[in-house]
C-alpha cells in the first residue's frame, strides 16, 4: 500500500486554477521526485498535501489515514515532514534551538539532555555541527536550506518531502546531496518526496518521477521514461 | 552556561531586595512597591509581545479587571482580599483566553488595534458604571492587612513578584518557551514541524493576562483606592516602554526596565509638566542607541567569544 496517496486533488485561488485532479502515490521506502515547469503546482501540490492549506477537493490518504484538511502540526506529528522552497528558519533562534523546536514536539517527555543530543545529531548530520550556537539568521541560503532538512529529520518523519534543496549548489556539492538524500532513504528508511529542478541529480537519486504541468500530472515514470517522453520536452521547451 | 553563577547572583540579589526597604523612608519603599508591581506586569508582557510576538494593547485592561474584581468583591461584598485577589486573577485569565481566542486569525497591527478596542471599551464601561466602581472618584478597597504597614506591602510585593518570576522562568526555559519563540518566528514554520500554534498563542494570552489579573488585585489593595488609571492606555504604554526599554524577549530586560522607568519617573517629577518630554527623550536615545534595550546594550559591550567554524562543510556521504 502506498505511504501516501493524493486523490483527485484539486486547488483554485480565485480564478486560477493551480492544481487540477491530481492522483499521485508514494510508495513506502522509495524517493520520488517531483518535477515540472516553474508554476507547473509542485509547491502547491506540497502545501495541499502538508497542511498549510487546505485543498479544494479530493483526498490526502497517508499511512491509511484521511488527512485532507487537517492543520500541518497534526499532519506533522503523523509522520510527514518538509522544507520550504524559500526556507523558513526560526531566525533569532540558535540553530541547535531550531532543529531542538522541532525534537521537543516529537518527544515531549523526553528530558532536556536527550533533546540537545537528539538535535545535535541531526545538526551533525547535515553537516552544521559548528554553527550550533549561531542564530540561524546568520547562515546562507544553502545552510539554511540544511538546518531545515534537519530540522524536519527532528521530527522523525516516515515521509521527508523536500522542496528545492538543490538550488545554488555547485556539480561536486550536488553529489553529495544526492548521496546525502539516498543515505536517508539507505540508512534511516525514509520514503521521500522532492522537488527538483537539477534533473541530472533527479535521474540518479528516484526511483519514480512525477510530471506537473499546469496543474495537472502529465505522466509518471521512471526518470528514463520520463527524460525521453516527448511530452515532458514539450512542457518544458514549448512547441 | 553559567547556571550556577545565575543562580547565586539571583539568591544575592533577592536577599538585597530583602534588607534594602529597612534603612529607607515611607516614599522610597512605595517606589520599590509600585517598581514591583511593574515587574510582573512587563515581565508578563513580554511572555505575550516578546515571547510569541502578540503585542497585545490590553495588559493593563487585564490588571485592571483583577483590581476591580476584587475591589468590588470586598468593598461592596466584604470578601477576603486574598479570595478577591484568585477570584480577580481567574477572571483576567478568563477574559485573556476569550481576547487570545478572538485574536487567533490576526497577527501585528490587527490584533494591536482589536486588544486596543478591548481596553478603550473596558475604560469606558468603568468609567460609566458608577454604581458599582465610582468612575472616575475612584472605589476604595480594603487593605491586605489590619494594620496598614509599608513594610509589610513591600514584602507582600516581592514574594508575588519572585513568585511571577519563578513561573515565567521555568515557562521560558521549558519545550513551551521553544513553542513560544518558534511562533514568534515563523508561524508556518512551526506548525510544520508540530507545534500547535493556536495552542501555544492562546495558552500565552490566558498566562500573561492572569498575572496582569493578579498584580493588578494586589496594586488595588496596596493603593486602596483603584481609579480607572489602572486599566488605562497610559499604564499599557508604561509597561510598553520599561519592556522595551529593558530589552525586549529577554528574561531579564523588563524587569530591569520596570524599575529603571519606574525609579527615573519618580526623578523627574521635579520637572512638572515636563517630565513627559524627559521621559520621550529618554525612550528616543534608547531607541536610537540600544534598539534591543539596555540589556541588549550591556550584551553588546561584552565580549564576544570569537566567531569559530564558520567554513562550508560538505555534506557527510553515506
Amino acid at each position: 500500500m502506498a505511504l501516501l496517496e493524493g486523490r483527485k486533488i484539486s486547488k483554485s485561488f480565485g480564478g486560477v486554477q493551480a492544481l487540477s485532479q491530481v492522483d499521485f502515490s508514494v510508495e513506502a521506502g522509495t524517493i520520488v521526485a517531483l518535477i515540472g515547469p516553474n508554476g507547473a503546482g509542485k509547491t502547491t501540490l506540497f502545501n495541499a498535501v502538508a497542511g498549510a492549506f487546505k485543498p479544494s477537493s479530493g483526498q490526502v490518504v497517508f499511512d491509511g489515514r484521511d488527512i485532507t484538511g487537517l492543520p500541518a502540526n497534526a499532519v506533522c506529528r503523523l509522520g510527514m515532514a518538509r522544507t520550504f522552497q524559500v526556507t523558513r528558519p526560526f531566525a533569532a533562534m540558535t540553530c541547535l534551538e531550531n532543529i531542538m523546536v522541532a525534537a521537543v514536539n516529537r518527544y515531549p517527555q523526553k528530558p532536556r539532555s536527550f533533546i540537545e543530543s537528539f538535535a545535535r545529531e541531526k545538526l551533525n548530520r547535515v553537516g552544521l555541527a559548528d554553527m550550533e550556537g549561531f542564530e540561524a539568521r546568520h547562515l546562507n541560503v544553502i545552510q539554511k536550506k540544511r538546518l531545515e532538512m534537519a530540522r524536519a529529520l527532528a521530527t522523525d518523519p516516515k515521509l521527508l518531502m523536500l522542496d528545492e534543496v538543490l538550488g545554488g549548489l555547485n556539480t561536486q556539492e550536488i553529489q553529495q546531496a544526492v548521496a546525502f538524500i539516498r543515505s536517508l532513504r539507505d540508512q534511516l528508511g525514509l520514503s521521500v518526496l522532492w522537488i527538483e529542478h537539477v534533473m541530472g541529480a533527479v535521474m540518479q537519486a528516484a526511483e519514480r518521477v512525477i510530471v506537473l504541468d499546469q496543474g495537472r500530472v502529465l505522466m509518471t515514470g521512471t526518470p528514463h521514461e520520463v527524460v525521453n517522453d516527448p511530452r515532458v520536452i514539450q512542457a518544458y521547451l514549448g512547441d | 552556561m553559567a547556571g550556577k553563577k545565575q543562580a547565586l547572583l539571583s539568591a544575592l540579589i533577592l536577599a538585597g531586595m530583602c534588607v534594602l526597604p529597612l534603612g529607607l523612608g515611607i516614599y522610597p519603599q512605595h517606589v520599590l512597591i509600585v517598581s514591583l508591581f511593574y515587574v510582573m506586569m512587563a515581565s508578563s508582557w513580554n511572555l505575550l509581545a516578546g515571547y510569541t510576538g502578540q503585542v497585545s494593547f490590553g495588559h493593563a485592561a487585564m490588571a485592571g479587571i483583577g483590581a476591580y474584581a476584587s475591589g468590588i468583591l470586598t468593598a461592596k461584598a466584604g470578601i477576603n482580599p486574598w479570595i478577591g485577589i484568585g477570584i480577580g486573577t481567574i477572571l483576567a485569565a478568563l477574559v485573556g483566553l476569550g481576547l487570545g481566542a478572538l485574536c487567533l486569525k490576526m497577527g501585528g497591527i490587527y490584533l494591536s488595534l482589536t486588544t486596543l478596542a478591548f481596553s478603550q471599551i473596558l475604560h469606558i464601561i468603568i468609567v460609566n458604571e458608577y454604581d458599582l466602581t465610582r468612575g472616575t472618584m475612584g472605589l476604595q478597597v480594603p487593605a491586605l492587612m489590619a494594620e496598614y504597614d509599608k513594610l509589610s506591602y513591600y514584602y507582600i510585593m516581592l514574594a508575588a513578584a519572585v513568585l511571577i518570576l519563578a513561573i515565567l522562568h521555568r515557562m521560558i526555559h521549558s519545550n513551551l518557551g521553544l513553542n513560544f519563540r518558534a511562533v514568534q518566528n515563523d508561524e508556518l514554520a512551526a506548525k510544520s514541524v508540530g507545534v500547535k500554534v493556536l495552542y501555544v498563542r492562546v495558552l500565552a494570552f490566558t498566562v500573561a493576562s492572569a498575572v496582569a489579573g493578579f498584580a493588578g488585585g494586589l496594586y488595588g489593595h496596596y493603593l486602596l483606592l483603584i481609579t480607572p488609571e489602572i486599566p488605562s492606555l497610559d499604564l499599557q504604554f508604561y509597561v510598553l516602554a520599561m519592556t522595551v526599554i529593558g530589552g525586549m524577549g529577554s528574561f531579564i530586560g523588563p524587569i530591569i526596565g520596570a524599575f529603571a522607568l519606574n525609579i527615573l519617573a519618580e526623578k523627574i517629577r521635579d520637572y512638572g509638566e515636563y517630565h513627559v518630554l524627559v521621559f520621550g527623550l529618554i525612550a528616543l536615545v534608547v531607541a536610537r542607541f540600544a534598539p534591543n534595550g539596555l540589556l541588549g546594550l550591556w550584551k553588546r559591550f561584552k565580549p564576544i567569544k570569537p566567531i569559530q567554524g564558520v567554513k562550508q562543510k560538505a555534506v557527510p556521504s553515506p
